[in-house]
C-alpha cells in the first residue's frame, strides 16, 4: 500500500477528509444527544411512517430512524461518490490521466490504489463517528446500544460508503465522464432511498434491489453484525469495480 | 526505436489516422509536423497505448505497448500537448510524485534541468504562467533520461529563450543517444534541430525526409539584376526556373526558383550582374504546400535571409 498513487490521493485529500470525519461525527452526535428529549415524541408519528422506518421509542429504533437511517447514510453516500468522481474521471476530463497513465503503472493498479485511498478515508470517517458516538452513549441515554452493535451499524456505514465509491469509480472508470458518474450514482442513491423506505407501500421484493437495505434493514444496532449484509454490500463494490476497471482496460482514454 | 505500420485510427466515423507507416531511429530527433488536427496527437497517444489502433501495427523500443506498457513507459518520457497538473500543490512535490511512480529519480537531475530552464520549484503550480507551467512538463518528461523522448508540441508557450535553452537540451539528449519524437505544427521550431522530419496531413503521412533533402528540393525567391536587358526567354531552359520571370525592362529576373542552384549560376554568368538575392530555402514554404487544402495552417512571415545562402 506504499505506491504513491496510493498515498498521494489520501494526501490530496487530507483536509476535505478532516472536515469530512468532524462534520459527519458532529452531526451524529448531535443527532444522537436528542435523544432524551426526543423518546417520547415517537408516538405522536403516524404509525406507517414509524414503521417505514422502524422507529420506536428504544435507543436503537431511535438512532436507526435518524442518525443511520437518514442523515449519515445520506452523507456516507456523498462522500464515496466525490471520491470515485475525483479519482478518475476528474483527472480523465482534465487531462491529467494521460500523464499518469504514461507512467510505468497499469490502468487496474492506478483504480485499485486510489480505490484503496477512497475506502481508507471511509475508514477513518466511520472510525471517528463510532468514537464520537460512544463519547456521549452514557450522556444521552443510549446504554441500551452495546458499542458492538454501534460498531457494526458503523461497519455497515462503512459499506454503504464504500458501495458508493465502488459505483463511482466503476462508472467513472467504465465512461470516463463525470456526468455518467453522477447520473449513475443519483439514479442508485435514489434507488437505495426510495426502495428502503416505501417497500411497505409497494411491495416486499423492492427492498433487495436497495443498498440501502443491506445496510440498516438487519438492524445491527439490535442484533449486531449482519454478516450476510456485509457480504452482500462487499460483493457488490467489487462487481461495480471490477465492470469499471475492466471496460477501463479496453478502451481509449478520453482526451 | 518506433515503428508504425498501416496505421489507422477511427473514432466514430471521423477519421483520426488513415495508414500511417513510419520508422524512427535510435538516436535521430525526428520531427513530426502537421496542422492542428491532422493527427500528429492521435500518433502519439497510440504510442503510448492511451488509444487503441483500429487497424495497423505499432512498436516502440522492440514492444508492443499494449502487451508490456509497463516496461515500455519505464524507458519513455512523455510530455502531453495539453499539459496540465494540479495546481494545489508545489511544483517540486508534483515532481517528486511523478518521480516516485518510476521508482524515483535523483534530485539533481531534477534540480538541474529546473536550473536551466529557470523553473522554481518551491512555487505552487497554480500560480504559474502557462510558460512555466509548460516548464514542469518538459522536467518531468527530461528527468528519468529515459530512452525515448515523446513530445507533443513541447514549445508551445515557451519563450524564445527558453525554447532555445529546449533545442539544446534535446540535442544533449540525441548526443547521448537518446531517440526524440516530437511534434510542432511550426516548420522553424523543429529545422534546426530535427534530422529527419514527417509531415503528417489528414491523418497520413505527405513527406518524410532529411531536413538537409526536404531543404534541397524546396524553392527558393531569387532576385537578379543585369547591367544591360537580357532576352525574356534567356532563362527558360534552366531546369526548375518556371517560376522566374524577366522583367519588361529586360534588366530584372525575379520570382521562385526550384532547381539546382548550380544551374542557375551558370546560366547567370553569361550576363553582366549588378545585383543579386536568394532568399534562403523556406521549408516553411515546402510546408505550406502540403498544406494545401488543409484548415488552420499557420503561416509565419517569411524569413529574408543573407544573399546566397544554399
Amino acid at each position: 500500500m506504499s505506491s504513491p498513487l496510493y498515498t498521494k490521493f489520501l494526501a490530496d485529500s487530507r483536509r476535505g477528509l478532516i472536515a469530512w470525519a468532524v462534520g459527519c461525527a458532529v452531526v451524529g452526535m448531535g443527532y444522537a444527544s436528542t435523544y432524551p428529549e426526543q423518546k417520547n415524541n415517537t408516538d405522536s408519528m403516524p404509525a406507517a411512517f414509524r414503521e417505514s422506518l422502524h422507529v420506536d421509542a428504544t435507543a436503537a429504533g431511535y438512532l436507526q430512524a435518524t442518525v443511520f437511517g437518514l442523515i449519515l447514510p445520506l452523507l456516507a453516500m456523498i462522500y464515496g461518490i466525490t471520491a470515485g468522481l475525483r479519482a478518475t474521471a476528474s483527472d480523465e476530463e482534465s487531462g491529467q490521466m494521460d500523464l499518469l497513465l504514461a507512467h510505468p503503472a497499469t490502468r487496474t493498479k492506478l483504480v485499485v490504489q486510489r480505490f484503496a485511498g477512497a475506502v481508507t478515508g471511509a475508514l477513518v470517517i466511520c472510525t471517528v463517528v463510532w468514537l464520537a458516538l460512544l463519547a456521549i452513549r452514557d450522556g444521552a441515554e443510549l446504554n441500551s446500544v452495546t458499542p458492538v452493535e454501534l460498531l457494526a451499524q458503523c461497519v455497515n456505514l462503512l459499506l454503504l460508503c464504500v458501495t458508493f465509491a465502488a459505483l463511482a469509480f466503476g462508472a467513472g472508470t467504465a465512461f470516463g465522464s463525470k456526468v455518467a458518474v453522477l447520473a449513475s450514482s443519483i439514479v442508485v442513491g435514489v434507488i437505495a432511498y426510495m426502495g428502503n423506505s416505501l417497500y411497505t407501500q409497494v411491495g416486499d421484493g423492492i427492498k433487495y434491489v436497495s443498498p440501502m437495505y443491506y445496510y440498516i434493514g438487519g438492524e445491527p444496532l439490535r442484533n449486531g453484525f449482519q454478516w450476510g449484509d456485509i457480504a452482500v454490500l462487499v460483493i457488490l463494490s467489487a462487481v461495480f469495480l471490477a465492470v469499471g476497471t475492466v471496460r477501463f482496460n479496453r478502451r481509449d482514454v478520453n482526451c | 526505436m518506433i515503428e508504425l505500420g498501416e496505421l489507422t485510427k477511427t473514432y466514430g466515423t471521423r477519421r483520426g489516422l488513415t495508414g500511417l507507416t513510419l520508422e524512427v531511429r535510435k538516436g535521430e530527433i525526428f520531427g513530426f509536423l502537421g496542422p492542428n488536427g491532422a493527427g500528429k496527437t492521435t500518433t502519439i497517444r497510440l504510442l503510448l497505448d492511451l488509444i487503441r489502433p483500429t487497424s495497423g501495427s505499432r512498436v516502440v523500443l522492440g514492444l508492443d505497448p499494449l502487451t508490456d506498457g509497463i516496461r515500455l513507459r519505464a524507458r519513455v518520457g512523455y510530455l502531453p500537448g495539453d499539459f496540465v497538473c494540479d495546481g494545489r500543490q508545489s511544483v517540486s512535490g508534483y515532481l517528486r510524485f511523478l518521480a516516485a511512480l518510476r521508482g524515483g529519480v535523483p534530485q539533481g537531475r531534477i534540480d538541474e534541468l529546473a536550473e536551466r530552464l529557470g523553473l522554481d520549484q518551491s512555487a505552487k503550480i497554480k500560480k504559474l504562467s502557462k510558460g512555466n507551467r509548460q516548464k514542469v512538463g518538459l522536467v518531468q518528461a527530461l528527468m528519468h533520461t529515459p530512452e525515448l523522448l515523446i513530445l507533443d508540441e513541447p514549445t508551445s508557450g515557451l519563450d524564445p529563450l527558453v525554447q532555445q535553452t529546449f533545442l539544446e537540451l534535446i540535442a544533449e539528449a540525441a548526443e547521448r543517444g537518446q531517440t526524440v519524437f516530437m511534434s510542432s505544427h511550426i516548420m522553424s521550431e523543429v529545422e534546426a534541430v530535427a534530422h529527419r522530419v514527417g509531415i503528417i496531413r489528414d491523418g497520413s503521412l505527405v513527406a518524410l525526409d532529411s531536413v538537409a533533402n526536404l531543404r534541397s528540393v524546396s524553392t527558393r525567391e531569387v532576385e537578379v539584376t543585369f547591367a544591360s536587358p537580357v532576352p525574356a526567354d534567356a532563362f527558360i531552359r534552366v531546369p526548375g526556373a518556371d517560376g522566374l520571370r524577366v522583367d519588361t525592362a529586360g534588366t530584372t529576373l525575379s520570382g521562385s526558383f526550384s532547381g539546382d542552384p548550380d544551374d542557375l549560376v551558370k546560366a547567370l554568368a553569361g550576363h553582366t550582374v549588378t545585383g543579386l538575392q536568394v532568399t534562403k530555402p523556406a521549408l516553411e514554404d515546402l510546408f505550406h504546400s502540403y498544406y494545401e487544402g488543409a484548415e488552420a495552417a499557420p503561416r509565419p512571415t517569411p524569413r529574408p535571409a543573407p544573399v546566397g545562402e544554399a
